[in-house]
């Protein structure tokens, strides 16, 4: 039993989930609690323990179902799981399929010193593990995929990285396929019978190692806020596009930000004078007590530092964000002291650090000269995944518990790799990670907008296009 | 009395009046039996707090809450010092101090008859104990709720570690305070962010989604004793349908009790157009949300008959 499990969890590891060992005890111990016969606890006290978040839950529940019903590793010799659970191919069959793979294994053993060098013969070794039901090595080679880096290229760009790395694991399965077929047809040793029922299940089991490739775990993020229904600030101006304004009402939305900035700041100031009322500072009031004869008629109160945090924004510059995009960093900006520090990047393709901009001028010229800034490459193609990437290398640091990552862009990728999983890394870096599109949610998910796999990953994610959601998602921001 | 098995712990609490799935007693039980703190997830309303009550409830102990917010730091989780007592008792004392050091020669003989009375001030009774003080130092076990700790900082979390592993606290002036019996420990999160890795080792994790159909049916049957069972699975119904929505804020399940008692008050047998309107404030909590089921209200009618 506890074989099974560790192969289990060795299985979990490989596919990027974190399980400490502090938590497989945990999870042997409950299992002698319950009666891990009834499946149904016996997943409810894995999940528990392996799972610890929702947005996990998706992926433990794939390798569950791979590991403890499509496959049957192992658990032959054991004998700690009730038959049920054995779905999929007969024992007996699997039994002589692993057999197989070990003769085969024997016969090439021999040419494989040579080959060892040769780059598919670490799958070809990970397939026929899976073939033997053993899927470790296979979920390595795939996790592998979702995490490779794309080189930085000049000249030309493209996601092939990613699948020409699928494709290899394509051509794997039908090598082996034939390779099986061969070795079935020359083996003595069996009965016609036996043939068919074998490359029957070889078949079935090479086909789940392709299902496990191509399907994506759809994340489900509970999480999630998001807002779709925005309140009617202002009628006919707050619901023109920021893309569609024109000269004079630009104007007219700036005079309304500043009215919100001044407001909020108001309100935010009066707050923190009410609530900033702590402890009592006793050093203080012993001094102060020296001038009424030692009587402690003055109470000095701690004053708390203030509640702010950081606020990191990731933008997009290119055409269609840019024109929402000013009007979210210009407000940021003149709420600098609601936040203890703002910090913000442009990307296209590479992230750019453009705070010093801002620093030094009043937002909206600060913004005039991020546009014209030579170091912006305004002549390539928007690449997420690559921002993403050279963020993660270059900028992580800025990441704390305390900061707010603010992304503002519309997901549109250009179809190249969106490296989602990247997103996840810094959301776990940060206390929250809100992603702003100045689309509208229609939009979201078609054409090259990878908007729905980014979704999964965000703690929120609102379409931010117009005044009124501005207004929205700013005091829900600073509120 | 301690659950004896998954199978009592959902009988205790069906006689309480909450209705586990067998997810969630199979997890009370193993939190019970291994005395790991439960980290409950899911959406607001779906019975996170109530859960924590209904344990207490059948464990017949006392729940103590700390509810958090941002903000909160151990002065107001685990305990104070009453400082303007312990002035207001010094000044009211100074007569009886001077007694204390007038048989004393020296001003350091002083200071160490002084010393040795400390005590007096930095004990219990200038102590203002704060929700997880008191579940420490409580001598029969409690249910401790730590409610909405994604609310708190990151400072508080990791705080609130050290107190979860080993449940003791190090008062510098007192000494170390051992739990007497560890409390069952349950901690709500409504994801605003995301639990350290270290926390979530700590814990048990439970998922709590909105109810199953029948699930919900069997909620109201026994909150509202008298329903119709023709209206019951009306209204059950149409708030799955409302809850597919794209609404601020879902009706979550007390909601839609308030909802189907509102409808029996009203002596209606029937959801029609008109009496969902009449009573669509005990189900929507925002102006926009109106708007929304205003709009759906033709798609929700369909269902319900």
């Amino acid at each position: 039993m506890v074989n099974v499990i560790l192969k289990f969890i060795s299985c979990c590891r490989a596919a990027d989930m974190r399980i400490s060992t502090a938590e497989v005890l945990d999870c042997l111990n409950q299992l002698e609690v319950v009666d891990f016969c009834d499946e149904s606890l016996f997943n409810t006290v894995l999940r528990a323990n392996f799972a610890k978040s929702r947005r996990e839950q998706g992926e433990f529940d794939r390798l569950y179902q791979l590991f403890f019903h499509e496959m049957q590793t192992g658990l032959q010799s054991d004998g700690g799981l009730p038959e049920k659970t054995l779905a999929g191919v007969p024992d007996e069959l699997s039994d002589k399929l692993a057999q197989l793979v070990r003769q085969l294994r024997d016969q090439e053993g021999s040419r494989q010193i040579e080959l060892e060098k040769e780059q598919g013969n670490k799958l070809d070794q990970a397939l026929m593990d899976f073939l033997a039901g053993n899927p470790l090595a296979f979920i390595q080679e795939v996790q592998k995929i979702h995490n490779q880096d794309e080189k930085a290229s000049l000249l030309f760009k493209s996601n092939l990285g990613q699948l020409s790395s699928r494709l290899e694991i394509m051509l794997g399965v039908n090598r082996l396929k034939n390779k099986m077929v061969q070795f079935l047809g020359s083996n003595d040793s069996l009965v016609d019978a036996d043939v068919s029922g074998l490359e029957e299940a070889m078949n079935r089991q090479l086909n789940k190692a392709l299902d496990f490739l191509n399907t994506e775990v759809r994340l489900d993020n509970a999480g999630l806020k998001e807002t779709r229904t925005h309140e009617l600030h202002y009628k006919t101006l707050g619901e023109i596009p920021f893309s569609n304004l024109s000269c004079g009402e630009t104007q007219m939305v700036k005079q309304i930000i500043d009215r919100l900035v001044r407001k909020l700041e108001e309100i935010t100031t009066r707050r923190f004078s009410a609530a900033s009322r702590g402890m009592v500072d006793v050093k203080k009031t012993i001094q102060r007590s020296v001038k009424y004869l030692g009587v402690p008629l003055e109470i000095v109160h701690k004053s708390r530092s203030p509640r702010r945090g950081k606020i990191v924004t990731l933008c997009d510059v290119s055409g269609s964000v840019w024109s929402a995009a000013r009007f979210m960093l210009n407000i940021l900006y003149s709420l600098q002291t609601c936040f203890s520090r703002v910090k913000s990047y442009v990307f296209i393709e590479t992230p750019l650090d453009v705070s010093s901009f801002f620093k030094f001028n009043e937002p909206n010229k600060a913004i005039k000269q991020i546009l014209n800034d030579p170091r912006i490459n305004y002549n390539t193609r928007t690449d997420y995944g690559m921002a993403f990437q050279q963020f993660r290398d270059n900028h992580l640091q800025e990441l704390d518990k305390k900061t707010t990552l603010i992304i503002i862009g519309d997901a549109r990728s250009n179809y190249l790799n969106p490296r989602e999983p990247l997103l996840e890394s810094m959301r776990e870096r940060c206390k929250r990670l809100i992603w702003l599109n100045p689309e509208q949610e229609k939009f979201w998910g078609t054409g090259d907008s990878e908007m729905k796999k980014y979704r999964s990953h965000c703690n929120e994610a609102r379409a931010c296009g117009n005044l009124n959601q501005l207004i929205d998602f700013i005091e829900a921001l600073v509120l | 009395m301690l659950f004896k098995s998954v199978k009592d712990v959902q009988t205790r609490m069906e006689r309480t009046g909450y209705i586990p799935s067998q997810e969630i007693s199979t997890i009370v039980f193993l939190a019970q039996e291994t005395q790991k703190p439960v980290l409950i997830e899911g959406p607001a309303g779906v019975g996170k707090t109530e859960l924590a009550k209904s344990i207490a409830l059948c464990l017949e102990q006392e729940m103590i809450r700390l509810q958090c917010y941002e903000g909160l730091d151990e002065s107001k989780a685990l305990y104070e010092w009453a400082y303007a007592k312990q002035l207001l008792y010094t000044q009211m004392l100074k007569e009886k101090i001077k007694d204390v050091v007038s048989t004393t020669a020296t001003l350091a003989e002083a200071v160490d008859e002084i010393a040795s009375h400390e005590d007096a001030f930095f004990s219990r009774r200038f102590l203002q104990t704060r929700p997880l003080l008191a579940a420490i130092s409580s001598i029969d076990p409690v249910v401790l709720l730590i409610d909405e700790i994604d609310k708190s900082d990151p400072e508080f979390e990791a705080f609130l570690l050290e107190l979860l592993s080993d449940f003791q606290v190090t008062i510098p002036e007192i000494g170390t305070i051992t739990a007497k019996s560890r409390p069952f420990v349950v901690l709500t999160s409504n994801n605003y962010r995301d639990m350290s890795d270290a926390l979530k080792r700590r814990c048990i994790h439970l998922y709590i989604d909105y109810p199953a159909f029948e699930t919900e049916k069997t909620i109201l049957r026994m909150k509202i004793p008298g329903i119709q069972e023709r209206l019951l699975s009306q209204v059950v119904q149409t708030v799955a349908k409302i809850r597919e929505l794209d609404l601020k804020k879902k009706p979550c399940i007390s909601e839609t009790l308030d909802w189907a008692n509102s409808l029996m008050i009203l002596q209606q047998d029937d959801i029609t157009e008109d009496a969902l309107f009449k009573t669509l404030n005990t189900l929507c909590k925002h102006k926009a949300d109106y708007g929304v089921v205003r709009k759906n209200i033709g798609h929700l009618m369909k269902v319900g008959s």
